[in-house]
């Protein structure tokens, strides 16, 4: 007897096959690499521009001892954060006129400056438009403030230099443990989220193929439509856990190749609560459990789409509901219960995404198996839902059959040449 | 299970929409037979052959399929080849007929050497290997076939298989029809051509406006209508005249009548005692298209005669 899994394996390998040796598979794979590309280019240019047109310049019109003073103070401060955090100070000889010099430098469009600070560090002044209080004055009265300190401390022959730091290694901090498992947790997430997103519009598609082929018919007339579901989301299943693997082999590569150009292997020295290897499997099983709730759902809401146009309609607000989930189930990184928290782990949705998080987060293991039985019943649910409406809508025909009866159909002959 | 019918069915009524497409029809197609559904395009055959196959479910009525009422219980030893033809387009044809085997349980590699045999055997050889695309629709439309046909069913179903083909792919599915029949298969196919029904059913099933008109054998149609007489005499006048039926009519020099009750021997006595001079004398049974119209009205007849002009027209 072929049974419902052997009927979904005949569409799943049909499907797999085809998608693999389609010339849009190779863009699939490229996807990741393309979206790296993108987004590196993207914060490069945004650092960039951030730095050339975003940071304020002061013009620093005092002696030079104080310009000095001022720029090893600056220094310092940016060596504790970013050099973005503090004004640029640059150095403008003072004129006999200083007051009449600094709104002349303001007015200068070709230099930029958003204030001009003179005086002493004694008594500093600050030129500019009031809205120079609320943004770069504060963080030039930093400055000052760290120059008169040295300067204070210099005059009382005590040295300006730090503190020696005395350092008493550990092998962890429970804050840090639990940032960087936060940090795991918000990584499963988003490699869930983006692999989804990726082959959401495919998966919405997959159907419209059959129906403008009119192979449905033939698929409908041969097997039940939960098989023909269940085939489309287990071959692409298969297609994007092949692109996972090559991209995470690349990865690994690519990590394994940088370690050995600095002639030294290391491993993270953090690890989820339930362990690497538990955490791995869990998010195989969290992300197959988090493709076919919502492949399943693609694919009852793609097969009612008639053409690729009525696609291209469907997919944004489909993106959109993926974005919800997935801020949904964020809130399960750090967060201590509550109704959101909760909200999370229990819609069939962000289950899967919620409970990816949890792993990393805490080492009880007990409520995945709750969690993965939870989510394989709403996939079942929802498979059936998908085909008795695409039945119902599209064949025009009424479900026929329980809903919670699962069919076999029979072969029972051995066949020969 | 009734024994001996490969689909029986009985009341099956379906509506689209609110709107009734087929309603309340009976088959019964006996096992090894050749079966035809005669209609109009619109009458219902394609709906009727849907609800036999559980592809739609009927608002009411039963049916059986090789004795099961949940036809896809039986799906591995039918086929079906549907109105709109359908296959997946980057496929080679091997892979297209053993797919479509796989669907109905026929191991794929099995699956591929039948298809290798069946495009050999009828002469598709060189085209093994090539994909659906680059065929032409009535090569498409043959691979399908194959498909419809490689796990070796005890029934194939075919919906307007002969819509669209030219005369030559007509004569080979007509030959494959046949040969099918010939092993033992029931064939079920609908068409709104009446000289395929003709030429291949034993039995028909005559559709209009979602209702079964008539179902029975071919013959027992064409008796619906008696057997004309066509007459030609070298008198025009005389008492033999009076054994004419009152509703005879001359036509280019012929008389033509319906064979009397009583049978051809009366009135050729009355006509050679008369002295009519009997020049010719033929007795015409009834064509199917003459017992189309009869049992299926004017109306229907032109529509079917519509939609077989508009497929020589596709088929050109």
């Amino acid at each position: 007897m072929m049974s419902l899994f052997e009927a979904a394996w005949v569409i799943a390998r049909r499907d797999f096959v085809a998608q693999v040796y389609s010339r849009s598979f190779i863009l699939f794979l490229l996807a990741p690499l393309l979206l790296f590309a993108f987004a590196f280019f993207v914060g490069t240019m945004a650092d960039n521009s951030d730095r050339l047109a975003n940071q304020p310049v002061v013009a620093l019109v005092t002696d030079g001892g104080t310009a000095e003073a001022l720029a090893a103070a600056r220094a310092r401060l940016v060596g504790g954060t970013s050099e973005l955090a503090f004004p640029v100070l640059r150095r403008v000889p003072p004129a006999e006129n200083v007051a009449v010099q600094a709104r002349a430098l303001l007015a200068n469009e070709d230099e930029g400056y958003s204030a001009v600070l003179s005086g002493t560090l004694a008594r500093p002044v600050l030129t500019g438009p009031l809205r120079v209080d609320e943004s770069s004055g504060p963080r030039v009265m930093l400055i000052v403030d760290a120059a008169r300190r040295t300067a204070a401390l210099e005059a009382a022959g005590v040295s300006a230099a730090g503190a020696p730091l005395v350092r008493d290694v550990t092998d962890q901090a429970a804050g840090n443990l639990q940032m960087l498992r936060r940090v795991i947790a918000q990584g499963g997430q988003g490699l869930i989220f983006v692999v989804t997103l990726m082959l959401a519009t495919l998966l919405l598609s997959t159907l419209v193929e059959e129906k403008s082929n009119k192979v449905i018919e033939v698929l409908a007339a041969a097997v039940p439509l939960d098989a023909v579901f269940l085939g489309k989301l287990i071959a692409m299943l298969g297609i994007s856990l092949v692109g996972l693997a090559l991209w995470a082999g690349m990865l690994a590569l690519g990590y394994t190749f940088v370690q050995i150009l600095q002639d030294w292997v290391t491993v993270p020295d953090v690890a989820p609560a339930v362990g690497w290897p538990i955490w791995i499997v869990l998010l195989l099983l969290y992300y197959t459990a988090n493709f076919m709730l919502l492949g399943a759902l693609f694919l009852g809401i793609g097969g009612q789409a008639t053409n690729i146009r009525e696609i291209q309609t469907i997919s944004m607000p489909v993106t959109l509901l993926q974005l919800m989930v997935l801020l949904l189930a964020m809130t399960v990184v750090g967060g201590e219960g509550g109704a959101a928290v909760w909200t999370a782990y229990i819609l069939p949705f962000s289950s899967p995404l919620a409970m990816v998080a949890h792993a990393a987060q805490y080492e009880a293991l007990w409520p995945h198996l709750l969690a993965l039985a939870w989510q394989a019943v709403w996939i079942v649910l929802i498979i059936r839902l998908s085909a008795r409406l695409f039945r119902t809508t599209v064949l025009k025909s009424t479900p026929g059959g329980s809903f919670f009866g699962f069919p076999r159909f029979g072969r029972g002959r051995t066949e020969s040449v | 299970m009734s024994v001996g019918l490969a689909i029986e069915a009985k009341g099956l009524f379906k509506s689209f929409d609110g709107k009734p497409a087929v309603r309340g029809i009976d088959v019964a197609v006996p096992e090894g037979s050749i079966y035809g559904i005669l209609g109009p395009n619109g009458a219902g055959k394609t709906t009727t052959l849907r609800m036999l196959l559980g592809i739609i479910e009927p608002d009411q009525g039963w049916r059986s399929l090789l004795g099961h009422e949940r036809p896809l219980e039986a799906a591995s030893i039918v086929g079906y080849l549907p109105e709109e033809r359908g296959l997946y387009p980057a496929m080679t044809t091997r892979e297209a007929v053993a797919f479509m085997g796989a669907l109905r349980g026929l191991p794929l590699e099995i699956g591929r050497k039948r298809a290798a045999i069946l495009l050999e055997q009828n002469g598709l050889g060189d085209y093994v290997d090539k994909p659906i695309k680059s065929l032409s629709k009535g090569m498409a439309q043959t691979i399908q076939l194959f498909g419809t046909i490689v796990h070796k069913p005890k029934l194939v179903v075919l919906d307007e298989p002969f819509s669209g083909l030219d005369a030559i792919n007509q004569g080979r599915l007509e030959h494959l029809i046949r040969d099918e029949a010939a092993s033992g298969t029931t064939v079920i196919f609908s068409t709104h051509v009446i000289h395929h029904a003709e030429r291949l059913c034993e039995r028909i099933a005559i559709i209009a406006d979602g209702q079964i008109r008539f179902e029975g054998l071919v013959a027992a149609a064409r008796d619906r209508l008696r057997p004309q007489v066509r007459l030609k005499t070298r008198m025009a006048e005389g008492k033999w005249r009076a054994a004419l039926p009152a509703a005879t009519r001359l036509d280019g020099g012929y008389w033509h009548f319906e064979l009397p009750r009583g049978g051809i021997e009366p009135l050729l006595k009355a006509l050679i005692d008369g002295g009519a001079g009997i020049e010719e004398l033929s007795i015409e049974r009834s064509g199917l298209h003459d017992a189309f119209v009869a049992i299926a009205g004017e109306q229907a007849a032109k529509e079917l005669e519509a939609d077989m002009q508009a497929d020589l027209g596709e088929a050109a």
